[in-house]
């Protein structure tokens, strides 16, 4: 049958795990060719003082950064699963803060309270404004990570990291662990379906032993790989470091300053808005 | 300097186990590789064939006997190692064992930036290597979302990157389909008319048979053949002991010739050999047209034949203009056949390759008549 070289069917991309899709993600990013070290630079020093800063205002405006920035670097397309990741760390979050607004300071006005079972729920204005803050300091870090994270693929990290004279060995490790780790989670999906389909996971203490020999069998797998990968490194000429050839923008001054300022900017920001929002006051009216 | 084998064994013995006494992996194995000869080193699964390769580039150091490069034996220094290297490429069975960066450019770039290379001929040889496995698309694709037999083919291209001498190629077509398969030999039967000197590790009867100029059998770490495959493969003794099966051409030109009481020889090692040798003096053949493609060809026009196409030049224009090819893989065998089957065929070829080509068909008629071949 006749077909023509454009018909040739595409065959199926082996990874299909979240961890390929973020990688995938971070090769098709807006922001790949922004210099890895500017971004680290600027996405620590942005952490930093949303940590440092007692303001609600300036975790919104980190959290609004990095929001605009993960939406540049993907061009609006998170991948779904990835997506759920999120909303599941943001759950998780919820739940940690609720707890942290339910153990107030009981020498302090109570806004409201509750029994249930054996514990005893007292939330107090301070309890109530210190959860939100936890809870939108952090949603803001998820952010700048994410937007960090979807941008740049773990070789540039090392190349990165190499440039604020990491030593080397790191490095290399740094990589051949993201390589093989793929490699790893392929072998294990295999070796999980495999028993799966074995009955390996009928019953707690079947599922128990069957995730103890897939533990076992990953550890001696990745032995054995370890070893092929030695001789195959020695065929190509190895010799001793991994040579770089796409090397990523190095960063300039510029990258500094931007840093610098938008940390004394947010820094400032903080000082002055400070107890700006109340949150039990918008809430309980107290 | 003068010498016969670009490669040779000598009376090499080597043990994955350091114990005295331990089951040898090789043992007392001689052989030579001649330059430019298709080798194949033949042999069921763990009878030696990777560990002999990686002597042969010194990875591996012989616990008795010695290994020689063009008649000089190895010397297992650090940097003449990194130069033996630099000459002799191995591409491994797995490719997950042999790519390791991130991304297909990255991969290919690692051999020519271990020899510390111009980044200018770097930069050529990726562009290159890509181009011959036709991966060129793929270029800035993370490693991690090819599929296997594109992975093959990368792990190949970071070996041509290297630009060897000698290209060892340990069972190239290994969990690959009949499709890649035939791909990945026609990449190898190129890089051998370009001059490389190519030896393939496999248990495939069939391709060893269609492919090799000689071959040497591996049987428990002995060596028990080197020779040419139709010597060894009319000792079905040895054969079956090798834990291998007679190639299917071979088979049915035996069962045929002794039907027909006729002599076995010549052997036909293809399909279209075969079908020379067979074809009764009536029988109408169509003829194969063979069309060089070059750099400045216009784009050939429809004309409603059977057509093939053989080169990476010609198999990228094709792929590029969105051209009608019927035969895509093998298609010099393929384009023989189809005008031994009475329809003309036109086989588009790299411009270089085009005498070669036509000598390659020509040279079927030992076996028998031939369709006509037209240039």
């Amino acid at each position: 049958m006749a077909r023509s070289e454009k018909a040739k069917p595409r065959e199926k991309a082996s990874g299909t795990s979240e961890h390929v899709q973020m990688d995938a993600l971070a090769y098709s990013s807006r922001m790949l060719h922004w210099p890895p070290l500017g971004k680290l630079l600027l996405v620590i020093a942005v952490l930093i003082v949303n940590i440092m800063t007692e303001s609600v205002i300036t975790s919104l405006v980190v959290m609004a950064l990095g929001l605009i920035l993960m939406a540049y670097s993907t061009n609006m397309r998170i991948p779904f699963i990835l997506g759920i990741f999120i909303a599941e760390a943001i759950l998780i979050l919820v739940i940690a803060c609720g707890i942290i607004s339910i153990n107030g300071d009981t020498s302090q006005p109570c806004i409201w309270s509750a029994d249930f079972l054996w514990m005893d729920f007292y939330m107090t204005a301070d309890s109530f404004n210190e959860a939100w803050l936890v809870m939108i300091r952090a949603i803001a870090g998820i952010t700048m990570m994410m937007a960090f994270a979807t941008s740049t693929p773990i070789p540039h990290l090392a190349q990165a990291l190499r440039q604020i004279r990491i030593p080397d060995e790191i490095c290399e490790i740094i990589v051949l662990i993201y390589r093989y780790a793929f490699l790893l989670l392929e072998r294990l999906d295999t070796m999980w379906s495999a028993a799966s389909s074995r009955l390996g996971f009928t019953g707690f203490k079947h599922t128990m032993r069957t995730t103890a020999s897939i533990a076992v069998g990953i550890f001696t797998s990745s032995m054995n790989l370890a070893d092929k990968a030695q001789v195959s490194l020695e065929c190509r000429g190895y010799r001793g470091y991994f040579p770089i050839w796409n090397r990523p923008k190095k960063t300039g001054i510029g990258w500094v300053a931007i840093a610098v300022v938008t940390f004394a900017l947010l820094y400032i920001l903080g000082i002055y808005t400070g107890g700006v929002i109340d949150f039990a006051g918008l809430a309980f009216g107290v | 300097m003068d010498f016969k084998y670009i490669l040779e064994a000598r009376d090499v013995t080597y043990s994955y186990e350091k114990k005295e006494g331990s089951p040898k992996s090789l043992s007392e194995v001689s052989l030579g590789i001649r330059p430019g000869i298709r080798t194949v080193i033949l042999g069921a699964n763990g009878a030696g064939k990777s560990t002999l390769f990686y002597h042969f580039n010194g990875v591996f150091r012989p616990k008795s006997g010695e290994v020689l490069y063009r008649g000089i034996p190895l010397c297992y220094d650090k940097e003449v190692l990194y130069q033996l290297r630099e000459d002799i490429s191995v591409v491994v069975q797995n490719p997950d064992e042999q790519i390791f960066s991130s991304t297909v450019e990255e991969d290919v770039a690692f051999g020519p930036m271990n020899q510390n290379l111009h980044p200018s001929i770097v930069e050529g040889r990726i562009a290159d290597s890509l181009f011959k496995v036709g991966m060129e698309d793929y270029r800035y694709r993370p490693t991690t979302q090819l599929s296997f037999g594109q992975k093959k083919r990368v792990a190949i291209a970071g070996a041509l990157a290297m630009e060897p001498k000698v290209l060892i190629l340990d069972e190239p077509t290994a969990g690959l389909d009949p499709q890649m398969s035939q791909e990945v030999m026609e990449m190898v039967d190129r890089l051998c008319l370009g001059g490389t000197t190519v030896v393939i590790s496999t248990h495939d009867v069939d391709l060893a048979y269609a492919w090799a100029d000689e071959i040497h059998v591996l049987r428990h770490g002995r060596l028990i053949f080197s020779g040419v495959p139709e010597d060894f493969f009319s000792d079905k003794e040895s054969v079956a002991l090798s834990g291998l099966a007679l190639p299917h051409t071979f088979s049915v030109n035996r069962s045929l010739e002794g039907i027909r009481g006729l002599p076995e020889a010549p052997y036909p090692r293809t399909n279209s050999q075969l079908l020379a040798k067979l074809s009764p003096p009536e029988a109408r053949f169509g003829r194969i047209m063979i069309r060089g493609i070059g750099d400045g060809t216009p784009v050939p026009e429809d004309d409603g034949l059977t057509r093939g196409i053989y080169g990476f030049r010609t198999r990228r224009m094709f792929r590029d203009n969105g051209c009608r090819a019927d035969i895509y893989f093998n298609a010099v065998e393929g384009c023989c056949l189809s005008a031994m089957q009475g329809r003309d065929t036109v086989l588009f070829c790299d411009e270089e390759l085009v005498d070669v080509i036509a000598g390659r068909i020509r040279s079927v008629s030992e076996f028998g008549r031939i369709p006509e071949v037209v240039l």
